[in-house]
């Protein structure tokens, strides 16, 4: 596989959080549970044969005979040396399970062994049980090798140090070696309790340049290529020596207006959001700027989640944006849009202030660092910023309870960060989250996602899509909505 | 003078760092961290601690070889830069060679026969090398030689089967692959290597070409070369014996130059060829606000400045008497 490893910080389940490291831990370690990689929305066991729900508890029966690639058998101490390691390390993904109410104090009387393959969960946040396990889906609650971890352990480290480069996991695949910023290199695990996998060996190698991936796997040197240009995929679509796969990304790339800023009342105004819904060119971005990157989307929950809504009501009618203007009294609007400062972000900004000039807004466009912009938003300093939005985990409540949730307990959620205040729609998003039945659950964050659509300082507009391209003899590669879901164990060649 | 010059490179680096926008404990937890770990990651990055302090700290580190952890390699910068900085060297001292022999004898042959064929062609050349840019040229060198004649070996220092076998105990991929007891090995790298140190070359070429030509064309108008001729030496004589020797120390001092230049410049062509470098090492620091691979990275550049530096004075002064 060529692709870009640049990203990747570390290969520790516990702090890697980079996309490079996510695929990368779906070959290697397993979770209790995991999205059915057809049908995400169902939960397959994996490391857990079978599960038992309590108030606020879950207790796991693990898999009979399921062993490490160490060889050692899979534990319940393993279970509870994962997760809490996961919470005490404290790094980038470990947010995800402090959700759970847990944190490094009252981790260890959280997790309890009940016998020789039981464990029991408690948590203490509000959440019902299936978020819950989608939460324990995510890489970050990977099951690693207790006894091979703490044996290379330095210091107060928790096997970290080594971690970063090695693995200790159950998945199809291990590591034989990695070299940061040029390759990974993964042996299959063929006692893996996933199934040993088709490939022997999976060499994932670090071309940075997209040109060249392209090259690579048009000569055959590559037999998988990820994150091409449009150009190139256009120029290789015509090929029968290679296959482009298409898939849906759960990346959702949304306009913020920070209505907490006592700089420029206009953010706060409804009409100014209403009217942008109205001045954006989705179509023209979509198709034609950006080909084949993006579908229009305009819900926060990307197509492939559970409880998405598909429906996309607004279009680029500046005339209509103008009556909005005019019936609120807004003129002579500025506003100063921040973007990242790379592909595709600056050509996304012009779109903007172009239509969004012909309804008399006119946008100063402000080209930032990524962690240049994360810090303005956090401190709510920006007046308007182009972000994009990915899921933590399969689940509806990961995102919905960031743009819908501002509670007054001081969490400073995405929507906290626009300065919108909603208490009830917090509470919806909150009942959603303990919603034990399925399908009312969809129907919760349907009705949710229709009220951020229809009235939010959010301008949610485009759905990210990737594509791989594989050679005709490369069958069995599948890559599912989540950033992790990248299966290649059934790929043959 | 050495210690001195990195002292003052460390200093401003690290004060331009300072003062940049990007927060490198941001970079590194993710917009989504909560606040708590985003506090701790500040702390171990030691971003919590005076300026000064965090300055001293690592001058003090840095002066017992400790240059610290990479954040994006999770290992010691000084291990990395022992793995990334001779392939850079390999790579720029074979183009520098290549591109060095080709554009003396180039501008030698120029100036020799001033404003015929030859001329124009090595004014072609040199402007073509100057403005060509190098990461274009790999492309599309790629595309025909590798992709469409399979002239070339493709990206990388190896083929797969011989990438992740050698033992690259040197990071000279040259010498590894000799010492290596796999058939085969160093024929493969030879062809990934030559088109990388053929376009760089050309970068090198064009660089030398234009600058020696104009030395020498300086020279041609001056009273002993006159007066060379007009005692009967003929055109090659003069050009080789009277011209050359007095512009040799300059020609060594932009030899010298663009070899820094290559060092430090060649992480288009490590990018588009895949190939580590300590340029692409840099670079992909700089993106990921990675501060002590940044300072490593640029104490070990603004090391070979000075060293380069000072072995071309040393040579001037030798290759020129008027200078010892």
């Amino acid at each position: 596989m060529a692709q870009s490893l640049d990203d990747i910080v570390s290969l520790d389940p516990a702090e890697g959080f980079e996309l490079s490291s996510l695929q990368a831990f779906t070959a290697l370690y397993q979770r209790l549970v995991q999205p059915n990689r057809d049908r995400p929305e169902q939960l397959d066991p994996h490391l857990a044969a079978r599960w038992t729900a309590g108030p606020r508890t879950l207790t796991f029966e693990l898999l009979e005979n399921a062993r490490f690639s160490s060889g050692n058998d899979i534990r319940p101490e393993d279970v509870i040396y994962s997760l809490s390691r996961a919470v005490k390390l404290n790094r980038a993904p470990s947010f995800i399970l402090n959700q759970l109410g847990w944190t490094a104090a009252n981790i260890d009387t959280l997790l309890v062994k009940l016998d020789a393959h039981r464990v029991m969960i408690h948590w203490t946040a509000e959440l019902g049980t299936a978020v819950v396990l989608n939460i324990l889906t995510s890489p970050v609650a990977s099951i690693i090798d207790e006894r091979v971890v703490t044996a290379h352990g330095e210091g107060s480290d928790a096997g970290n140090g080594w971690l970063k480069s090695h693995s200790a996991g159950s998945g199809p695949f291990k590591i034989r070696r990695y070299i940061p910023r040029e390759a990974l290199i993964l042996d299959a695990n063929p006692s893996s309790p996933a199934g040993a996998p088709r490939l022997s060996t999976l060499i994932l190698k670090n071309v940075p340049d997209a040109g060249t991936r392209r090259l690579l796997v048009e000569v055959g040197d590559a037999d998988m290529a990820r994150d091409l240009g449009p150009d190139q995929i256009a120029a290789l679509s015509a090929s029968p020596s290679v296959k482009v796969l298409e898939f849906p990304s759960a990346t959702i790339h949304y306009l913020l207006f920070n209505t907490a800023n006592p700089d420029n009342p206009a953010l706060a105004n409804p009409a100014l959001w209403e009217a942008a819904r109205w001045l954006i060119d989705y179509r023209g971005i979509a198709d034609q700027l950006l080909r084949g990157q993006f579908v229009i989307h305009q819900a926060f929950l990307g197509q492939g989640f559970p409880g998405a809504l598909d429906d996309t009501p607004y279009h680029l009618d500046v005339a209509r944006a103008r009556q909005i203007l005019a019936r609120a009294g807004l003129a002579g609007v500025h506003i100063r849009l921040s973007v990242f400062n790379q592909p595709p972000y600056g050509d996304i900004a012009q779109s903007l202030q172009a239509t969004f000039a012909q309804a008399g807004i006119s946008v100063d466009i402000l080209p930032s660092e990524a962690s240049e912009i994360y810090s303005q938003v956090r401190a709510r300093a920006e007046e308007a910023v182009w972000l994009y939005w990915v899921p933590d985990y399969f689940d509806a409540h990961s995102t919905a309870g960031a743009f819908a949730f501002n509670p007054e307990d001081g969490t400073k959620t995405l929507a906290w960060r626009a300065g919108w205040q909603i208490p009830a729609l917090s509470a919806l998003t909150r009942a959603a989250a303990l919603e034990p039945d399925p399908e009312v659950r969809k129907i919760k964050y349907r009705q949710i996602q229709a009220e951020v659509q229809k009235s939010s300082p959010y301008v949610i507009a485009l759905q990210a899509r990737s594509a791989v391209v594989v050679r005709s003899a490369v069958n069995g590669y599948l890559q599912g909505v989540d950033a992790d879901m990248a299966y290649y164990d059934r790929v043959t060649n | 003078m050495l210690l001195a010059t990195l002292a003052a490179l460390a200093l401003v680096t690290f004060t331009l760092s300072s003062l940049s926008p990007i927060d490198p404990a941001l970079q590194l937890v993710g917009d989504h961290a909560s606040a708590g770990t985003y506090v701790q990651a500040r702390h171990e990055l030691g971003l919590d601690a005076p300026w000064g302090l965090r300055l001293g700290r690592y001058l003090a580190a840095a002066a017992h070889g400790d240059l610290g952890v990479s954040r994006s390699t999770g290992r010691p910068v000084r291990e990395d830069l022992e793995r990334v900085f001779p392939a850079t060297v390999e790579l720029a001292t074979l183009a520098l060679i290549v591109g060095g022999v080709c554009g003396v004898g180039l501008a030698l042959l120029s100036v020799r026969h001033p404003h015929g064929l030859i001329d124009g062609v090595a004014r072609l050349i040199s402007l073509a090398g100057n403005s060509i840019p190098v990461f274009w040229l790999g492309l599309i060198a790629l595309f025909v030689f590798y992709a469409r004649l399979h002239w070339i070996g493709g990206t990388g220092r190896f083929s797969d089967a011989f990438e992740y076998t050698v033992d690259m105990r040197s990071g000279f991929v040259l010498l590894d692959a000799a010492r290596a007891t796999v058939p085969g090995a160093l024929t493969d790298a030879a062809a990934h290597l030559v088109m990388p140190v053929m376009i760089l070359a050309s970068y090198a070429l064009g660089n030398v070409t234009r600058l020696t030509r104009a030395a020498l064309m300086g020279e041609a108008g001056k009273e002993y070369v006159m007066l060379a001729r007009a005692k009967g030496a003929g055109p090659t004589r003069v050009l080789l014996r009277h011209m050359v020797p007095n512009v040799r120390g300059f020609v060594l001092t932009v030899l010298a130059l663009t070899y820094a230049n290559l060092l430090e410049g060649a992480v288009l062509i490590e990018t588009v060829f895949a190939r580590p470098g300590i340029g692409r090492y840099l670079t992909t620091a700089l993106f990921g606000a990675d501060m002590p691979a940044i300072l490593g990275a640029t104490l070990l550049i603004g090391a070979c400045f000075v060293l380069i530096n000072g072995l071309t004075d040393l040579a001037v002064r030798l290759a020129d008497p008027r200078l010892a």
